[in-house]
């Protein structure tokens, strides 16, 4: 991975790595990339796709109300709220 | 040089459910700030989505309306980008299998006819909503419209004008609401969409720079925010007033003006893949054919059977057409009294009324057509006055009630008995000499008059004409 990909993956995240944190993460990448590289060198054209690695499907509920934790419950571990609102730092737009 | 116009639409459409997309809480409209929120829509660790099944059955609806192809096996991927309107950080929506692709609407406009090729729809998440206070200069966070459920219909560029757009919607408007999945109120934002445009040579066929214009929610918005695109696009490519470059712009309607965004994400930026949490969605043939056969006519195909069939005038067909409820009530009311035009009168004056006073809409309305059908009846039937039944309506309106039942016990059953009748007309008569006089000197109103006396003494419990013959009787045998 070049380190372009990495800073640009960081912003998106949210995330600031120190350099050795950068380096660590640059030969991991590499090595995953190594793996991807020999799984795409594979002939996959007549494989079905394979939509989920559990053998489960459809698990659905029906469309109905249930009330769970109250506000206050969801709110208790929150660092800002206000008037019933989670409170966060000005977004810059 | 002349140019034209390509324009594809993303439509997000608010589906009518009771409860999320992948928790239970529920997905109505106006609640105070996180009240309908929990563990799992608002983004704790560990929890876990559950498909609710009404959204897929909601999703293969619109797809089969809108002549789509129905992915068999459907499933679920996570979209990631970084908002505080998104708890966990990802929206879980449909990219590699939406559950409807490959449609087509046929919309009209005054070039006549043209079909618009859908690329895909698909199911996923509403994000939350933030609030600027100003007052400590922070972020407000409310997820009660977070996961919310949500269709997202995307069309091929086969748009070619703002005429065309706006024919567009309403069509889909249209179709969407008859078949129930969202009421798709621009107002209330249950309806909004992307527009993507650019313009090139008319005849080339190679596409402009693109230029994309997010969340607009009202039609006069758009057909301006087209126009004036439209015209930024060819006045660069005419005179090189601006480099055209491909991106997200905001519409500012009240300046007339859009404007260039800072964020630029591609696809690629989302990281979309499979999310592990949600199980693949696989349709048997059951339940697909039980969606197939829940769904209505199409509009103009009940407008053209009710001027066929029915003999309404396209005035009526087109007033009752407006709205899948006022049909349903229709079709109920008529098959009880087989009237058209008097269950069609009843709907579209009488019933519309009663609505427009409360505020509401046509889809809104909840009366029992079958309950109406009775009440037609019971009228025609000479039973009961027409101001009186207006008044049994108003009640119907406010709670489910046996017409012929309600009539007796309010007193508004018309009375056969012609004895009671003539005396209340002779003590009109006598109590009125001025009337009486005017109406043999020739004026008629005056008849009229006496004939309000009278029904007023009766308590509109009376056929008309009886009253009439009987009032005329009694003046001319003076
Ligand atoms: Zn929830």
């Amino acid at each position: 991975m070049q380190k372009e990909t990495l800073n640009r993956l960081q912003k998106l995240n949210q995330l600031r790595l120190t350099d050795a944190e950068e380096t660590n993460v640059l030969s991991f990448f590499a090595a995953r990339e190594e793996e991807m590289n020999i799984l795409n060198s594979i002939d996959t054209e007549t494989v079905e796709r394979m939509v989920h690695v559990m053998p489960i499907e459809t698990v659905v509920r029906e469309d109905k109300v249930i009330k769970s934790f109250t506000r206050e419950q969801l709110q208790a571990g929150a660092p800002e709220t206000t008037d019933g609102y989670w409170q966060v730092p000005r977004l810059v737009e | 040089m002349k140019y034209e116009t390509v324009i594809g639409l993303e439509v997000h459409i608010e589906m009518a459910t009771e409860s999320k997309i992948f928790c239970s809480c529920s997905a109505k409209f106006g609640a105070e700030q996180n009240e309908h929120v929990c563990p799992a829509c608002c983004g704790m660790p560990g929890m876990l989505p559950v498909v609710n099944r009404h959204v897929v059955d909601l999703g293969m609806n619109a797809g089969m309306m809108l002549n789509c192809h129905i992915n068999r096996t459907t499933t679920f991927d996570k979209k990631s980008y970084y908002y505080p309107d998104l708890p966990s950080s990802y929206q879980t929506t449909q990219w590699f299998a939406p559950v409807a692709v490959n449609g087509t609407v046929t919309i009209e406009t005054a070039n006549g006819k043209k079909d618009i090729r859908i690329k895909q729809i698909h199911m996923e998440e509403d994000a939350g909503k933030l609030v600027h206070d100003d007052w400590t200069d922070t972020t407000l966070v409310d997820f009660n419209r977070t996961s919310v459920p949500l269709i997202e219909i995307v069309s091929q560029p086969d748009l070619s004008s703002a005429e065309e757009v706006v024919a567009y919607l309403e069509r889909l408007r249209s179709l969407l609401r008859f078949a129930k999945v969202s009421e798709c109120r621009m107002e209330q934002g249950s309806m909004r969409c992307d527009v993507n445009l650019s313009v090139r040579p008319e005849g080339s066929d190679k596409l402009g720079v693109r230029t994309e214009m997010k969340n607009m929610n009202s039609l006069s918005a758009i057909v301006r925010a087209i126009e004036y695109e439209t015209a930024r696009h060819i006045d660069a490519l005419e005179n090189g007033t601006e480099e055209l470059v491909q991106e997200t712009r905001r519409w500012d309607d009240i300046k007339g003006k859009s404007f260039a965004m800072r964020n630029k994400e591609t696809a690629g930026d989302y990281r979309y893949f499979p999310d592990p949490n949600v199980m693949p969605v696989v349709i048997d043939d059951a339940w697909y054919d039980s969606i197939k056969a829940s769904l209505p006519e199409f509009p103009e195909v009940k407008r053209a059977r009710y001027i066929d069939a029915y003999g309404l005038s396209e005035y009526d067909a087109d007033m009752l057409t407006q709205s899948r409820a006022l049909c349903d009530c229709f079709e109920a009311a008529y098959a009880e009294c087989k009237n058209a035009k008097e269950a069609a009168n009843w709907l579209i004056s009488d019933c519309m009324n009663i609505l427009n006073k409360s505020q509401k809409t046509a889809d809104q309305l909840t009366l029992d057509g079958k309950a109406l059908g009775e009440l037609i009846l019971l009228v025609l039937d000479g039973k009961v006055g027409r101001g009186n039944a207006k008044k049994i309506l108003i009640a119907m309106f406010d709670e489910k009630l046996d017409p012929a039942k309600y009539a007796e016990e309010q007193g508004f059953i018309v009375s056969n008995d012609t004895g009671a009748i003539e005396a209340i007309v002779k003590t009109v008569v006598a109590a009125d000499p001025k009337s009486v006089a005017d109406y043999k000197n020739g004026k008629e109103k005056a008849l009229m008059a006496l004939f309000g006396k009278c029904m007023r003494e009766l308590k509109g419990n009376c056929d008309p004409q009886v009253l009439q013959k009987l009032l005329k009787d009694t003046i001319d045998s003076l």
